[in-house]
């Protein structure tokens, strides 16, 4: 294929009109998933008690497992970064085939928010395993597995900065959030693979019910607003970083 | 207070901590994150003011018409 | 008279590597030296504990810890002599498939892994096992072992390439190594360790991890064999 021929994307066409859009939406959507979540859907059962008790004028007969709370935001940022990352490898996967620097800085931007949604599922699971767990880490496999996703993201930005050849870290780059992928679907099957998973799995925990369902949603499709909302931005701004160092390439001549 | 309201209580009080840590430091993060993109757009600015600067400089420095 | 077939072109690479091993004996002597010192490392490092140990669950991870640093070692020196010599530029110039290159380059690294494992294992017998009654079940620890080298030297063999042109290379490939051998090393562990514990059911810890890695061995070697014509070419 020519290199002329290949569309490559561009800051300033129609999705950045969308882009503050997109992040109130985005803000308005994960509001009311935080309120439903707290407000609308019952707490989960936790041990029974011992007789039952009147709290206001509800009847409980389990322990309230509030802590539970944390999975309404914990689960949607972690689909979100497995989602960004896809966007990362796939882009990727465009700069190798067409060598087109563009597509480069297109995965850059969304290995950045990666790393943004990867810390951010850390934070929520980790308080929560501080709390139900007692304990800051264990070494259960889908925190393992999820903690060297973490850190090969964070390699890849190593990696960028010790290559000075704008052409060579491109490609390195591409190719290592290629294999960064591979840890994907090992980390979101292996609590199915490895059954000693102490892991919570909304399949294995018997579903969810519908209100918490559409908790999950809200949140969910807020963070992917905010998400691309982000990306365009942190795209924009890149982009005019390049733009600059083009003239001024050109200037210096 | 009857033991079983404080049964109840048991894993409600002592986890509000962590929930309310949890959410907090999303929003830090998320914060946090905002702050280094707008500083990045702030730099990018400054420097394209210093080029547009130096260009008018070098524009100065010539004669108008260079035929 | 046709281009060689690939294999020929495989093999000539492959024997190249080792004429040139064999001849200056370089890397294997650096590996085998280093698998020594962490051994005598771990020696200090156990020295209060040895005797109450309970060495045969700790025996497997220790051993992965010698062949991990082991191989980090190995590779990052693999590509040091083809750079200073500009060996790399000769070969990408002749007519060859770039992924004959890697697995040429993957064989070599896997070859010289295997014979630092069959001095580091009886090493480590040596001085750390000698003590404890064998299980009988011990043999399969080759296994894990053979698994476990192979990917490691497939994705070593693309991690060290790359790092090849960067800054502070050595850490580089190991800021890169680990995280992406990890779930291979975390089922070669297991499965070592149920091989030298060798309990009753031991089948159940050994199996299942090493289908597990040997999965990941074929995927990351796909990947690798495919994305090694555009790291060498860069």
């Amino acid at each position: 294929m020519k290199k002329g021929m290949v569309k490559v994307p561009e800051a300033g066409q129609w999705p950045d009109k969308l882009a503050i859009p997109a992040l109130a939406t985005g803000a308005v959507l994960t509001t009311a998933g935080f309120l439903a979540a707290f407000l609308l859907v019952a707490p989960v059962n936790g041990a029974e008690l011992e007789s039952p008790e009147l709290v206001g004028d509800v009847m409980v007969t389990h322990q309230q497992l509030l802590s539970q709370k944390i999975f309404y935001f914990h689960m949607p940022v972690a689909i979100v970064s497995f989602v960004l990352l896809a966007f990362g490898a796939y882009y990727g996967v465009r700069f190798l085939t067409t060598r087109e620097a563009r597509f480069d800085t297109c995965s850059r931007v969304a290995m950045e928010l990666t790393l943004l949604f990867v810390v951010f599922t850390m934070i929520t699971g980790d308080l929560w395993t501080r709390f139900e767990w007692g304990v800051w880490w264990t070494w259960d496999p889908r925190l393992t597995t999820y903690l060297i996703l973490m850190l090969i993201v964070i390699a890849y930005f190593v990696m960028r900065n010790a290559v000075d050849d704008p052409e060579l870290r491109a490609t390195y780059a591409s190719v290592v959030s290629v294999i960064a992928f591979v840890d994907v679907p090992i980390c979101f099957m292996v609590t199915r693979l490895i059954p000693s998973s102490v892991h919570p799995v909304v399949t294995r925990e018997g579903g969810m019910s519908p209100d918490m369902a559409l908790a999950v949603m809200l949140v969910m499709a807020g963070m992917m607003l905010v998400a691309f909302g982000l990306y365009r931005l942190r795209f924009r701004q890149a982009r005019l970083a390049e733009r600059l160092q083009a003239l001024k390439d050109q200037l210096d001549d | 207070m009857n033991p079983i309201l404080a049964d109840i209580y048991s894993t409600v009080v002592p986890s509000m901590p962590f929930i309310i840590g949890a959410y907090v430091l999303v929003w830090a993060a998320l914060l946090v994150y905002v702050i280094i993109v707008v500083r990045g757009l702030k730099k990018t600015e400054a420097q394209m003011a210093a080029l547009e600067e130096s260009v008018r400089a070098i524009r100065n420095d010539r004669p108008s018409n260079p035929l | 008279m046709g281009r060689p077939s690939t294999f020929r072109q495989y093999r000539t690479l492959l024997a190249k590597d080792l004429r040139q091993e064999f001849r200056t004996r370089e890397m294997l002597m650096s590996m085998g030296i280093y698998a020594l010192l962490v051994i005598i490392v771990y020696g200090a490092a156990l020295a209060l504990t040895a005797n109450g140990l309970d060495i045969m669950h700790m025996g497997g991870g220790l051993l992965w810890v010698l062949i991990v640093f082991t191989s980090l070692l190995g590779l990052g020196r693999s590509f040091a002599h083809e750079k200073e010599q500009g060996c790399m530029e000769g070969v990408l110039l002749a007519p060859l498939d770039r992924s004959v290159i890697f697995l040429a380059k993957a064989t070599s690294n896997m070859l010289f892994m295997f014979l630092v494992e069959v001095i580091a294992v009886p090493l480590f017998y040596f001085f750390f096992m000698s003590g404890q009654p064998v299980a009988p079940t011990f043999a399969a620890i080759v296994a894990p072992l053979l698994v476990g080298t192979i990917g490691m030297a497939g994705i070593g063999t693309m991690l060290s390439t790359i790092t090849m042109n960067t800054r502070s290379k050595d850490v580089m490939l190991a800021v890169l190594f680990i995280p992406l051998i990890y779930p291979l090393l975390s089922a070669c562990v297991t499965a070592t360790t149920a091989a030298i514990a060798g309990a009753e059911l031991w089948t159940d810890l050994f199996v299942m991890p090493l289908v597990l890695a040997c999965g990941y061995d074929v995927v990351m070697l796909l990947v690798c064999w495919v994305l090694y014509d555009f790291v060498v070419s860069a």
